[in-house]
């Protein structure tokens, strides 16, 4: 009964910072150019994919889009998250909200799942482009479907290793070339797994790499635990690291 | 309703606050006096569950801040020292926001934040943007923050600070009012205002407490009678000083530019008897006034009168 009683009142301050961090996005014009940016590449990729079923070579599919995504994220990640947590330090709200009767981790989990949400918002937008290819062709829905759960899970990810850089700093900007330099290193590791081929390093790249994670789930359209399992365990340790930092800054505001 | 004992806290190796101890009961309206780096805002900030002490234990309500800390930031309102205000919301929103906080629920919630809108006089402005406020308009908001949960215990981070003096004398109004009804802690550096507003006076310096009084006592005490300036037209200040020295009552006179000032013991009222020696010298008094004393001054004054009680009794 307490255990409930003790879920029941985490969820509803979950669910109240969370509604409050989401429709403050929509306050400012940043996220609508940030999507519009985002969703027109996704557009841009895509055409690519139509054009490659006009010439008739390949079966219909998304790769095309979801394959460069990892990349876009790399910007879009830090660009989201970087205002999240900083912003409270900047403006001397954390001390109302730190002050309030709500836990660390919720406020965290709230922050992270906010710009998730609008994360998934753009890509709810972008399922026009396999219904446009389904009324044109007769593609492997469940490339698309393990595509779009990849996608997810590594926004996921960087966004939580957003809200994290986010939590280290007052100044947004700081936050953004922190996540953007993480991601970057992330990203240049898995490339170096194309010039590296020595059998012990190798796997290991790929086995920490996001990228060969994301492409695992994308190109292959299996669930393996594995891959979705390292997602998790990456928003996991983000967000229990951001978790840490606020009390950690407690001590020295 | 508020217990501090033995509260610590270092900012690296700086002691910013000393064992402080102090306790204050339901009901009452208290006075933080402190010049700057006194550590009162240190001191709220561990009221109200924002940052942990290194030692010592804070109590509200019953509830320990570090151990049960929901529960006792559940109590508090806290207007810290700068108002925290997310601009891009209404005044409306914010407060219902933060009373979702506060775990307050409709419809109970929208009816208490319109009633706390309108005791600090910012219902006619519900709707605007907090970005479009005026500094006064943002701490009458903040302390609508504060409120709107009708918490036991509210703390004040010096809320007069930065307003105009007409906007100075509507917030002490409204926070005597509140003071009515709640447990408030205020922290300022302004003595009269802790005369207008409290019950009693904490005056802390260098993280420690240095005395507690009741306002109208401190003052006495610390300006009123005791130090006052005199000014004649026709003497020497050198013969002024000899005529008052030796009155009943008269501590010390220091010759100024202008007249002489003069120190009493402080439980005696020594002007009527200077001012009736000068008449009787058939000299002109032009000014017999009671000496302002600067914080520092009075900071000065007690922790030196401290240490003299403390070696007359030891
Ligand atoms: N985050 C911090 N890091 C290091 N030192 C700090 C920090 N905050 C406060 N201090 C120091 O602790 C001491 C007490 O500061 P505090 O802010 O509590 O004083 P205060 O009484 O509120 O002063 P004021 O009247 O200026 O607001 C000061 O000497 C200050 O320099
Ligand atoms: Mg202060």
């Amino acid at each position: 009964m307490q255990f409930f009683k003790v879920i029941g009142r985490s969820l509803r301050s979950i669910g109240i910072v969370f509604s409050h961090e989401f429709n403050l996005f929509f306050t400012s014009p940043i996220v609508y150019l940030i999507g519009s940016v985002w969703l027109f590449l996704a557009g841009g990729f895509f055409a690519l994919s139509l054009s490659a079923i006009n010439t008739g070579q390949y079966e219909p599919d998304m790769l095309g889009m979801f394959s460069p995504m990892v990349f876009l994220m790399i910007f879009m990640a830090p660009a989201l998250t970087m205002r999240l947590v900083a912003e409270e330090y900047r403006n001397g709200t954390n001390e109302l909200l730190y002050t309030a009767p709500v836990r660390d981790w919720e406020v965290i989990f709230a922050k992270w799942l906010a710009v998730w949400a609008v994360f998934s918002v753009f890509m709810l937008i972008s399922f026009v482009y396999p219904l446009i290819l389904f009324s044109r062709g007769n593609p492997d829905p469940g490339l698309i479907i393990t595509g779009y759960l990849g996608l997810w899970l590594m926004a996921g990810a960087t966004l939580a290793l957003g809200v994290f850089a986010s939590s280290l700093t007052q100044y947004q900007l700081v936050a953004f070339f922190v996540t953007m330099g993480t991601l970057l290193v992330l990203w240049l590791a898995q490339q170096l797994t194309y010039i590296i081929t020595s059998p012990k390093i190798t796997p290991v790249l790929a086995e920490i790499s996001l990228v060969s994670h994301y492409q695992n789930l994308v190109s292959r359209a299996i669930i393996d635990p594995i891959d979705v399992g390292y997602f998790v365990g990456i928003i996991t340790v983000f967000l229990f690291l951001a978790t840490q930092m606020l009390s950690t800054r407690r001590w020295s505001s | 309703m508020i217990q501090v004992e033995g509260l610590t806290k270092y900012y690296g190796n700086f002691k910013a606050i000393d064992s402080l101890s102090f306790y204050i009961d339901a009901g009452e309206v208290v006075g933080f006096l402190g010049p700057n780096g006194a550590g009162k805002t240190t001191t709220m900030r561990i009221l109200t569950g924002f940052m942990p002490p290194n030692e010592g234990t804070a109590t509200i309500a019953g509830y320990d801040v570090l151990d049960q800390p929901l529960e006792a930031r559940q109590r508090v309102g806290y207007l810290p020292e700068s108002v925290p205000l997310y601009k891009e919301m209404t005044v409306w929103q914010y407060v219902d926001y933060v009373a979702k906080l506060y775990n307050m629920r409709n419809p109970i919630r929208a009816n208490r934040v319109d009633e706390v809108l309108d005791q600090v006089g910012m219902i006619d402005r519900a709707d605007s943007l907090i970005s479009s406020l005026s500094k006064g308009m943002r701490q009458r908001v903040g302390l609508a923050q504060a409120l709107v949960h009708e918490p036991d215990v509210l703390v004040l981070d010096e809320p007069t600070i930065g307003l105009d003096p007409g906007q100075v004398r509507e917030f002490r109004e409204l926070i005597q009012q509140v003071g009515k009804e709640h447990t408030v802690l205020l922290s300022t550096h302004i003595l009269s205002e802790v005369e207008q507003v409290c019950d009693r006076v904490l005056i802390i310096h260098n993280g420690q407490i240095v005395a507690e009084d009741r306002p109208d006592a401190l003052s006495a005490r610390l300006q009123g009678s005791h130090r006052f300036k005199v000014k004649v037209g026709n003497a020497k200040p050198e013969a002024i000083a000899e005529v008052i020295g030796g009155l009943p009552g008269v501590i010390n006179v220091t010759s100024t530019d202008d007249g002489v000032e003069v120190l009493s013991e402080e439980e005696q009222d020594t002007r009527p008897a200077v001012a009736a020696a000068i008449v009787g010298k058939k000299w002109d008094l032009l000014e017999l006034r009671p000496l302002d004393m600067s914080l520092e001054e009075i900071f000065l004054e007690l922790t030196t009168n401290d240490r003299q009680t403390y070696e007359e009794e030891g």
